[in-house]
């Protein structure tokens, strides 16, 4: 058998075991890279190679940051951080029509600065934003899809695992990546506001103004916003400078936000503790994602597969962008039917290769597979995010959640779109670092 | 059974608090270390620790993650079949799991067994790290064991049922 057969197998096998066994992500590359490679090579070879790949993989400093970052989104879940911002956001553009919608993606966006989970902002802005809107008789359509949306700027401002998970599996600087994310985010957050506005313009119902605030009341309000804004510019500003490295930051950042709850007194041991065991849960989650990712490279790598379809894709008498299309559906409908993490774990030892073979910038491309990985979190039917907003809001019907999406996804593939036309949006901060 | 189902439980329990006393360690040595390079001197080898405390604190959970259904899975399909059909496919799954987790356990003690006996040690500090590679192990070899557990509960109905 060529080794190029024993690759296609090994995917065929991976996504059998994936989709019948039930096994997860993580385990089943794992498994499979380690059988594959046992076939293809020997058993000895094997062995070795999975022992030495979990070891090693498990102590790599690079790693560390990634249950730093975890923690950090956690304490700020639990810390009540993201009412007061969502307070600051309300007071300013709450008594526009629609306005409680903009300061959820405006609260989204400053609490995405210092979480990096689509889930847990998804999850602490519904708990915050969903009564509220309720309260002043938004629409469900508009109230759910942009709790459910929003929640996707968790991935795409830095600090994001799903970037850190990138840069460590293609090597490519994680500061780099959270740079390029930082415009990409901001685009992505006016959209948003952007398709309320024209969705209150032509369903005024949907969301009505709220009550006017004084001027005094909103200075005031935003001191809500110091913390978060605090711990975004330590972090993001001691990577900028080269005073960190990024598992510095998400240690500084942890220990910051500690200081700051432990003086406000805002967080409760259980909270502590549950921020505690949730990071460790994601982390060691994620840490065998990336090592099975890893093993089964190895395994591809072996049967050389992923170069000869990085050669086919660039010899491909076609547009690049045509390729970075198809490469697009790919994506968003796999991420239909896997977790999104988990699809782009695994199917970037294919498809990176691929888009360096066709030329495109590392950054930018990892970041244009960050955004649309993202949106995996918020179609259905495995879509995270919807089911984070149907369990806060269970008198939300599932259709009305699907169809609320369904506005903000337009705007979710245009930012995307934009910034394939205009690529110096991620990249023009990257570059100005050494 | 029930000794089994109770041992799994507490172990992943124990080995879950020393993670989450190791995660605060990595919190205070990156901060210390950045505190002490600014104003003196940095700590000598933290990286290496935190190398190795992060590989502890994963490995120590990897048990508990499976044990909560944490780990990310497709089960869309799976869901489709008969119970008796999912009942199978969940027995082949976690054997697979057990005997796979259960060799990469074994591995990766040999090779901390080998940096035991050739008394291998650190670049910067110097210190052995062999026990932080046995810890890896038994990280694996718990999650082996959750494996067993919920294997184990999969035939538990039917035996009560027989009774």
């Amino acid at each position: 058998m060529s080794m190029t057969i024993i690759g296609i197998t090994g995917i065929i096998v991976l996504l059998m075991a994936l989709f019948v066994l039930g096994m997860p992500v993580g385990f089943v590359m794992g498994i499979v890279g380690f059988c594959g490679f046992w076939y293809a090579v020997s058993f000895n070879a094997a062995i070795t190679m999975v022992g030495t790949d979990v070891w090693n993989t498990f102590s790599k400093y690079g790693l560390t940051v990634i249950p730093l970052f975890i923690f950090l989104g956690y304490l700020a879940f639990n810390s009540g951080i993201a009412e007061r911002l969502y307070a600051a956001a309300y007071k300013w553009v709450g008594h526009w029509r629609g306005g409680l919608a903009i300061a959820t993606i405006g609260a989204d966006e400053l609490f995405a600065a210092i979480c990096g989970s689509n889930t847990a902002t998804a999850a602490t802005m519904g708990t915050v934003a969903l009564p509220q809107m309720k309260k002043y008789n938004y629409d469900d359509r508009l109230s759910s899809g942009t709790v459910v949306t929003g929640g996707t700027l968790g991935t795409v401002m830095p600090p994001s695992v799903v970037m850190i998970i990138i840069g460590i599996q293609t090597e490519q600087s994680i500061i780099k990546l959270f740079l390029g994310g930082i415009l990409p985010a901001i685009l992505l957050g006016l959209l948003f506001v952007l398709t309320i506005v024209f969705l209150c313009w032509i369903h005024p119902e949907f969301g009505p103004a709220g009550p006017k605030t004084g001027m005094k009341e909103k200075i005031f309000a935003l001191t809500g916003v110091i913390e978060a804004l605090t711990i975004f510019v330590l972090v993001i500003g001691g990577l900028y400078t080269g005073l960190f490295t990024p598992t510095e930051a998400g240690a500084v950042g942890v220990f910051f936000a500690l200081v700051v709850i432990l003086v406000t007194g805002r967080i409760t041991w259980k909270g502590f503790f549950n921020s505690i065991k949730e990071t460790l849960k994601i982390s060691s989650m994620v840490f065998f994602l990336v090592t099975g990712a890893i093993i089964f490279g190895r395994f591809l790598a072996i049967t050389r597969l992923p170069y000869m379809v990085a050669d086919y894709a660039a010899s491909l008498p076609i547009s690049p962008y045509l390729v970075l299309a198809v490469i697009l559906v790919i994506y968003l409908v796999g991420g239909c039917f896997i977790d999104s993490l988990g699809f782009l774990v695994l199917t970037i030892p294919i498809f990176f290769p691929v888009g360096l073979a066709l030329g495109f910038d590392p950054i930018w491309y990892a970041i244009i597979l960050t955004m649309v990985t993202t949106l995996g979190a918020i179609t259905p039917p495995v879509g995270v995010n919807i089911y984070v907003v149907k369990a806060l809001a269970p008198d939300i019907e599932l259709g009305t959640i699907f169809k609320s999406i369904s506005y903000f996804l337009a705007a979710c593939i245009l930012a995307i779109v934009i910034i394939i036309a205009f690529p110096d949006i991620v990249t023009v901060i990257p570059n100005m670092v050494r | 059974m029930d000794l089994l189902f109770g041992f799994t439980r507490w172990t992943n329990k124990a080995l879950m608090m020393v993670a989450g006393c190791l995660l605060v360690a990595m919190i205070v040595l990156a901060c210390a270390n950045i505190f002490l390079r600014l104003v003196w001197i940095p700590i000598s080898g933290t990286f290496e620790l935190m190398g190795y405390f992060g590989a502890v604190v994963t490995a120590f959970a990897l048990g508990y993650t499976q044990m909560s259904k944490g780990h990310i899975a497709v089960d869309i399909v799976l869901k489709t079949f008969p119970q008796k059909g999912q009942r199978y496919i969940q027995i082949t799954n976690h054997i697979i799991c057990m005997g796979f987790f259960g060799i990469v356990s074994w591995r990766i003690a040999r090779y901390a067994g080998t940096l035991w006996t050739t008394g291998e040690v650190t670049e910067t500090l110097g210190i052995v790290y062999y026990p932080f590679v046995y810890c890896v192990a038994l990280g694996c070899a718990v999650l082996a064991l959750v494996f067993l557990a919920d294997l184990a509960r999969l035939f538990q109905p039917a035996r009560e049922g027989k009774k």
